[in-house]
């Protein structure tokens, strides 16, 4: 067994809002090992953006951290000082791309001087040095080198999305963690990235890769194992072989049938979707979250909460279908 | 029930300690003079007297009290500093604004104006405004300066609305046909509200160091005192080289705290409203 | 003709000592028939998102004209001509993050309709907006009242695409609108714009780097590169015999469920 970069232990955390509370996420545990890319797909509004700043311990009001225990290369952050993770853990452990590359952006300050501020905080290196980094990495990331020394503003949206990579790898941290990064790019810039990914992991610039996506085709050319979410919970995870030929649980099968490709085989199948609607996070289904959209749902299913439970080799599902 | 942002912002170290002393300073100031009700320019207390039980920060050349004096200075020098700096800020904010939100011609002809005013000197604008009245009251003193020191503020609050002009929210007003005022009043100057909180913060203590500066030339306020004119006359008498220190020490400490803490609290605010991908 | 897009050019001008010209779109001219779906795909910085600003009367064109039933948007200025035109016209726009106004709840994006429209009675308001959060897939008590920040990606792209429910424009324009929502609600919001379609007659121009999506929903597909449209065609020409290079390694580079691509 390879080491584990990231470890989270039945972790839970909520959004306390005045409706009430959204378990955004409840229970999961997870673990990254050392060197594989990590594919997690789920719903709009699963908890998949929750889960990954809760992974980095980015958890502000109203999100709290009820319940879990999160260890990264050995250091429990989950129980450290924020200041500490800040310096520590940050940029240089584990590095978030978040999900709106606009946001991460100051839209008053140019990119470079941008990248001065972010490097600065970590690590104490010479402008010149900064602009090289910074510079050689936008190259790979086939972005002109002129949009160093431009606003955010003055990009295009996928040109946005690759600066923010750009940035969140410069101090070559151990985890990557990227949140839709591909969602804004064309498919040949989307190729780019993808193969950037694979090369930093390559060159052990960074171990392991967290790769958040709601794009099953994406995952499929570079994840190495397949994480489902659905509603705030793990339901099943695997290798992305086992996981795509034989899904079991019903969600993840839903999930593998809606997508859409220009391919001979999905052309056949049809358009599938899922019935129903994803489910209210504040007040959830009982039993299995699941089973009021689900086609085989069992008296069982509407009581009893699925464990998630290995079946072989580190597959898990959880589900009443299917037997230990 | 405290708002969550002021929760945060209490976490930051710089912002409290900058607010305490800012805070200190100005009860001082306000409530000072209720409390010791002595008249700062009755010219009755024996001179150059050391502090005692009497007079607690001793008296100065002409046997004026020195607490009483630092007492309403501190109150003046704020009232200065507040009226000079709220003037700025209505000036500069408005030119600012107009011309982001207008671009065009409008747009260059204010920037023509804010260009001019910046480039001329504002020490020797002032300096020639304060010669011409011979009478200068707080409030004088406090126009000049604000008239003078505003086309930063315009400068500023332009680019920042131009960065937020090109935001998608704006457009997405713009297609609901709100109007342009509707526009600037809901999506623009809300979020410049923290902005120009700062930029408030820094047009104070600056206000605040060119009143010291325009009395210590000699061209402060005639009537009343201020730390600037208590500091004019103390370098007047040479108070330094004979060792007077209690005339000079305390309203110098007043006027760098407080200006340095209004500088404090200006980046503790920046720290708090910027930093993006550096981890929040 | 819907709309007819003639010689549309766009140029940027960055830098401030060096200044350095950008030209953003050069020359698209394409026509848009009444309940016609086209897609624009093109690689990231190609001129998609200008394009679409110029025709929403967001961004001013450098030069060349867009003529919406027969009118030039750019020479309308009264704000009853301009209600007019954004009742008709209307997007969405490529990142939901930055679409929202921070301060503000999400009801305020859904409200703000009611300004094109002539809809007096609150009640009436209320039950519209809770419609149109019903028909992307969203439930009101979960969205209504919240700040943007409270919600995910996928939630705020569908409160947009809501949005243009709301006003059934004659012409949408929807710059990557669904880059965020999973496959299996994704469905049912592609069912949603052939539904405006089918009965109102809604033309679409969807905006998407997805060229197994373009050839699923669109009736015509324009690819667009380095500013300019290099290649148009129906879904099945462009599939089965591009013609231009950049549009075969488009195809190339869509990933697919069921192959990998060489060297990954
Ligand atoms: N600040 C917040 N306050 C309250 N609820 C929130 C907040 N942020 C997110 N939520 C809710 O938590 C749930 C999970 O949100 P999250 O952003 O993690 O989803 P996601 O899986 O990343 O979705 P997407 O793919 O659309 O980005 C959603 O139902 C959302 O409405
Ligand atoms: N406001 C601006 N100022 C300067 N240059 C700009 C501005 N907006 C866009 N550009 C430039 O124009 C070009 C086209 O940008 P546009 O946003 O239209 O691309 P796009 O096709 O939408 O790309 P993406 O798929 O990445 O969103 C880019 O090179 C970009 O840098
Ligand atoms: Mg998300
Ligand atoms: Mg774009």
């Amino acid at each position: 067994m390879s080491t584990l970069l990231l470890e989270a232990e039945r972790v839970k955390s909520y959004y306390h809002t005045r409706e009430g509370t959204v378990k955004a996420v409840d229970d999961v545990s997870l673990d990254v090992e050392n060197g594989i890319i990590l594919g997690l797909a789920g719903e709009s509004g699963c908890g998949k953006s929750t889960l990954m700043n809760t992974l980095m311990m980015k958890i502000r009001p109203p999100l709290y951290l009820v319940d879990g225990e999160i260890i990264v290369d050995g250091e429990r952050i989950s129980k450290m000082e924020r200041k500490e993770i800040k310096k520590k853990i940050w940029g240089v452990k584990i590095s978030l791309v978040p999900q709106s590359a606009l946001n991460a952006l100051m839209p008053t300050k140019r990119i470079i001087d941008f990248i001065r501020d972010v490097v600065k905080f970590h690590v104490d290196v010479s402008d010149g040095e900064i602009v090289s980094m910074a510079r050689k990495r936008f190259e790979e990331l086939n972005l002109p080198e002129d949009s160093l020394y431009l606003y955010p503003h003055e990009l295009s949206g996928g040109m946005k999305q690759r600066a923010v990579i750009a940035i969140s790898t410069l101090l070559n941290p151990k985890l990557l963690i990227v949140d839709e990064p591909t969602s804004a790019l064309d498919v040949s810039t989307q190729k780019r990235v993808l193969k950037l990914l694979l090369d930093l992991k390559k060159f052990k610039i960074i171990d392991s890769i967290v790769f958040v996506t709601h794009d099953i085709a994406v995952l499929r050319q570079i994840a190495d194992r397949l994480v489902i979410m659905y509603a705030g919970k793990i339901v099943e995870s695997g290798t992305l072989e086992d996981v795509l030929s034989n899904p079991k649980h019903p969600y993840t099968a839903g999930l593998i049938h809606a997508v859409i490709t220009p391919e001979p085989e999905i052309r056949k199948r049809g358009l599938v979707s899922i019935p129903g609607e994803p489910p209210n996070l504040i007040n959830p289904p009982s039993g299995c979250r699941f089973h009021p959209r689900c086609l085989h749902a069992m008296p069982i299913c509407k009581k009893v909460v699925p464990e998630l439970v290995d079946i072989s080799n580190g597959r898990k599902v959880s589900c009443h279908l299917v037997k230990a | 029930m405290i708002p969550p942002i002021l929760k945060n912002l209490l976490r930051i170290k710089k912002f409290d300690i900058s607010v305490s002393i800012i805070l200190f300073i100005t009860l001082v100031g306000i409530i000072g003079p209720f409390v010791y009700t002595v008249d700062p320019t009755a010219l009755h207390a024996p001179p150059e007297v050391p502090p005692n039980n009497k007079y607690p920060l001793g008296t100065d050349s002409y046997g004026r009290d020195l607490l009483a004096q630092l007492l309403h200075g501190i109150r003046s020098s704020l009232y200065i500093g507040l009226t000079a700096s709220l003037i700025s800020l209505a000036i500069g904010v408005t030119i600012g604004a107009v011309a982001g939100f207008k671009g065009g011609i409008t747009d260059d002809s204010l920037m023509l104006v804010t260009n001019v005013v910046y480039a001329l000197p504002s020490i020797m604008l002032m300096m020639l405004i304060a010669a011409y009245l011979k009478e200068r009251n707080p409030l004088f003193v406090a126009l000049i300066i604000g008239l003078t020191s505003w086309p930063w503020v315009a400068r500023a609050v332009r680019s920042q609305l131009m960065s937020l002009k090109s935001r998608d929210f704006l457009a997405i007003s713009r297609m609901a046909a709100l109007s342009d005022l509707k526009i600037m009043f809901e999506d623009l100057i809300p979020n410049m509200a923290s902005y120009i909180f700062m930029a408030f913060v820094l047009l104070m203590s600056g206000a605040m160091i060119a009143e010291a500066g325009l009395s210590m030339i000699g061209l402060g306020v005639t009537r009343g005192v201020s730390l600037g004119i208590i500091l004019y006359w103390a370098q007047l008498l040479e108070s330094v080289r004979r060792g007077l220190w209690w005339w000079f020490i305390p309203p110098g400490a007043c006027l760098v705290s407080l200006a340095t803490s209004m500088l404090l609290l200006s980046t503790s605010l920046d720290e708090y409203f910027s930093p993006r991908l550096r981890g929040r | 003709m819907l709309l007819k897009v003639k010689d549309l050019s766009k140029t940027f001008i960055v830098g401030l000592l060096r200044k350095k010209e950008i030209h953003a779109v050069r020359k698209v001219s394409f026509n848009i028939k009444k309940g016609e779906f086209i897609s624009l795909v093109g690689e990231s910085g190609s001129g998609k998102t200008t394009t679409s600003r110029m025709i929403l009367r967001i961004l001013k064109p450098s030069s060349g004209s867009v003529i919406f039933e027969g009118k030039d948007p750019w020479a309308l200025h009264k704000i009853e001509d301009l209600k007019w035109y954004w009742k008709q016209v209307h997007g969405i726009f490529q990142d939901p993050f930055a679409s929202f106004n921070p301060l503000y709840k999400v009801d305020r994006i859904l409200y703000q309709t009611f300004n094109l429209l002539n809809i007096e009675s609150d009640a009436e308001k209320e039950h519209l907006v809770k419609e149109s959060l019903k028909e992307v897939g969203l439930r009101p008590e979960e969205v209504l009242g919240r700040y943007p920040h409270e919600l995910s990606g996928g939630q705020r792209q569908r409160i947009m695409i809501a949005r243009c429910y709301l006003l059934k424009p004659k012409l949408i324009i929807a710059d990557e609108p669904i880059s965020m929502i999973d496959a299996s609600t994704r469905a049912g919001i592609l069912k949603l714009f052939s539904d405006l379609r089918n009965n109102y007659g809604t033309s679409v121009i969807f905006i998407t780097h997805d060229l197994g999506l373009a050839y699923y929903v669109s009736d015509r597909i324009m690819i667009m590169h380095n500013g300019s449209i290099v290649e148009e065609g129906t879904p099945d020409e462009i599939m089965e015999h591009p013609k231009h290079h950049y549009t075969m390694r488009l195809k190339e580079d869509v990933p697919l469920l069921y192959r990998k691509w060489k060297g990954f």
